[in-house]
């Protein structure tokens, strides 16, 4: 392979290296995949069976709910904005508490030593299931919120404490060499070494916080929300408004993610890394 | 040696490490006086305790038994007064060249105009002017010492202490920066000491060699190598001393 298309970035490169059989299967793929949908759809309310819409069905119930949503009774951006309202809350709770705590587990096992057992306890309860319980206590707005927070914590902690375990011995000893203090040696080596770890950690937490706020709004929240979309069309038997709404929450998911992998990346080369 | 030209005194030096029965005797009974300005190499058959005898001095490794004084100070710790280059080199992959050779200015919190001028005189000194924003994945590895050596010096300690600095390096490479090594030596007249496995090596650069013994490593033997600079390899006498301190070497490894 020749070295210069290696060093391409993004999708030129990808579809540089990629023969023409591989570029067409590429194109086709979605198309055909909505195609199948659409004769299952068919299909299916031929046999008397109404809860898949066709893609069409769903398109226009998207374009109907853009203006006025009548399961939710606002507009979509408003249901839009009131996840990603969440999810940003949510998500910046959890870094806040996770970074810190991460990385003075790392860095101390005493404290290691005695936040082990609590977090070995928790981790393993899915964010979802605290649903009810953060409902009831802490209600509709604040319940899904932390139920984000959960999410997004775990992964990122795991992520930060890994990053500062990782951090070459080797460099701890030249920091020491060059007379840091224990102090210099944990903000000037330990921390720097740690960001692309705590990064690495974020875009888990991207995708996991998205299935949560999801989740919760399944159960009910304030204001709407595009899970409350989903829910709500199945309730009352609008189930292309029930397909809009999960074709939203997939598109947000990958606006979320890409958003997160470019940080990711942005951080990297500011770093010198990439 | 008159004692107030000793920049670097060991005496009656021990270190164990502890072991499951008992304790490891890694160095005993090792004395080494170092002028200023020296030049020496230590020179060992591996696991003699080279590489930890450098790390005591550096005060990364604490001593058992004995004293270890730099400029009349016991060592307690690691402290600037004492530059370490790493065989590994050690860089800091998220800082460009300049920031590197910054490292311990900025520690010292030396305001960064004042930072700038020292680095670059440093990067300049080690051949690297024009490299000062390139990131440690960009440079080979040759380039890569030559900043871990700009670092250490930007610190002026009084000694520069060098852990295999060139093991990493290919052969053609590692003979260049020998003489660069030299020429940095000469223009900074740091005292330096050096561990090798190579008596190529130190033959080559030092002033003088201290050859080790295996486990326990002490000072087994000491050469004044009086050859002029630069040394030609291929010279009768450097090819005899080679000779001689290799069949030393040779005597400990067979046991006899």
């Amino acid at each position: 392979m020749n070295y210069s298309s290696e060093t391409k970035s993004g999708l030129r490169a990808y579809l540089a290296r990629s023969d023409p059989l591989r570029i067409g299967l590429m194109v086709s793929s979605l198309p055909l995949f909505i195609a199948g949908w659409w004769l299952l759809s068919i299909y299916l309310q031929g046999q008397n069976f109404y809860y898949l819409p066709t893609p069409l069905e769903v398109w226009n119930a998207l374009v109907a709910s853009w203006e006025w949503d009548p399961v939710t009774h606002q507009p979509l951006l408003a249901n839009i904005n009131a996840s990603l309202g969440r999810f940003a809350l949510g998500f910046v709770i959890a870094i806040v508490i996770a970074v810190p705590l991460g990385l003075l587990i790392g860095y101390s096992y005493l404290i290691d030593a005695f936040s082990k057992p609590i977090i070995e306890v928790l981790r393993p309860v899915p964010p979802i299931a605290w649903v009810p319980f953060l409902l009831l206590s802490l209600g509709l707005f604040w319940g899904p919120v932390i139920t984000i927070f959960i999410g997004v914590f775990f992964p990122v902690l795991s992520n930060v404490i890994f990053g500062v375990r990782s951090v070459d011995p080797l460099l701890i000893d030249v920091a020491k060499t060059q007379g840091a203090s224990n102090r210099q040696v944990f903000t000037k080596v330990i921390f720097p070494f740690s960001i692309p770890f705590i990064m690495a950690g974020l875009k888990i937490g991207v995708g996991i916080g998205w299935m949560c706020i999801v989740a919760a709004e399944l159960f009910a929240a304030q204001g709407g929300g595009v899970g409350v979309l989903i829910t709500a069309g199945q309730t009352i038997g609008r189930y292309d408004i029930m397909f809009a709404g999960m074709v939203v929450v997939g598109l947000l998911g990958i606006v979320t993610l890409t958003v997160s992998e470019y940080l990711e990346k942005r951080v990297k080369i500011w770093m010198g890394m990439m | 040696m008159d004692g107030h030209d000793v920049i670097l005194s060991i005496k009656n030096l021990k270190k164990t490490f502890p072991k499951d029965d008992g304790a490891m005797v890694a160095i005993e009974n090792f004395n080494l006086d170092v002028k200023n300005g020296d030049f020496v190499c230590i020179l060992g058959p591996s696991g003699c305790g080279k590489t930890t005898l450098l790390r005591m001095v550096a005060g990364l490794e604490p001593l058992t038994s004995g004293s270890m004084k730099v400029k009349g100070e016991d060592i307690e710790g690691p402290g600037s007064d004492r530059g370490m280059v790493f065989q590994e080199f050690g860089l800091f992959p998220w800082r460009n060249v300049k920031k590197n050779v910054e490292f311990g200015l900025e520690l010292k919190g030396i305001p960064s105009e004042k930072r700038a001028e020292i680095s670059q005189k440093y990067v300049e000194l080690v051949g690297l002017k024009g490299f000062e924003r390139s990131y440690p994945k960009e440079l080979s590895g040759g380039m890569k010492q030559r900043v871990g050596i700009a670092r250490a010096l930007a610190n002026d300690p009084a000694v520069l202490l060098m852990d295999e600095p060139f093991g990493a390096l290919d052969a053609q490479t590692r003979n260049q920066m020998q003489m660069e090594l030299l020429r940095i030596w000469k223009e900074t007249k740091k005292t330096v000491l050096f561990v090798t496995h190579s008596v190529d090596e130190a033959v080559f650069l030092a002033d003088r060699i201290v050859v080790m013994t295996s486990r326990p490593g002490t000072v087994k033997n000491l050469w004044n190598i009086d050859l002029p600079r630069p040394r030609d390899r291929a010279s009768s006498e450097f090819i005899a001393l080679r000779k001689n301190i290799l069949d030393e070497l040779e005597v400990q490894k067979t046991g006899a």
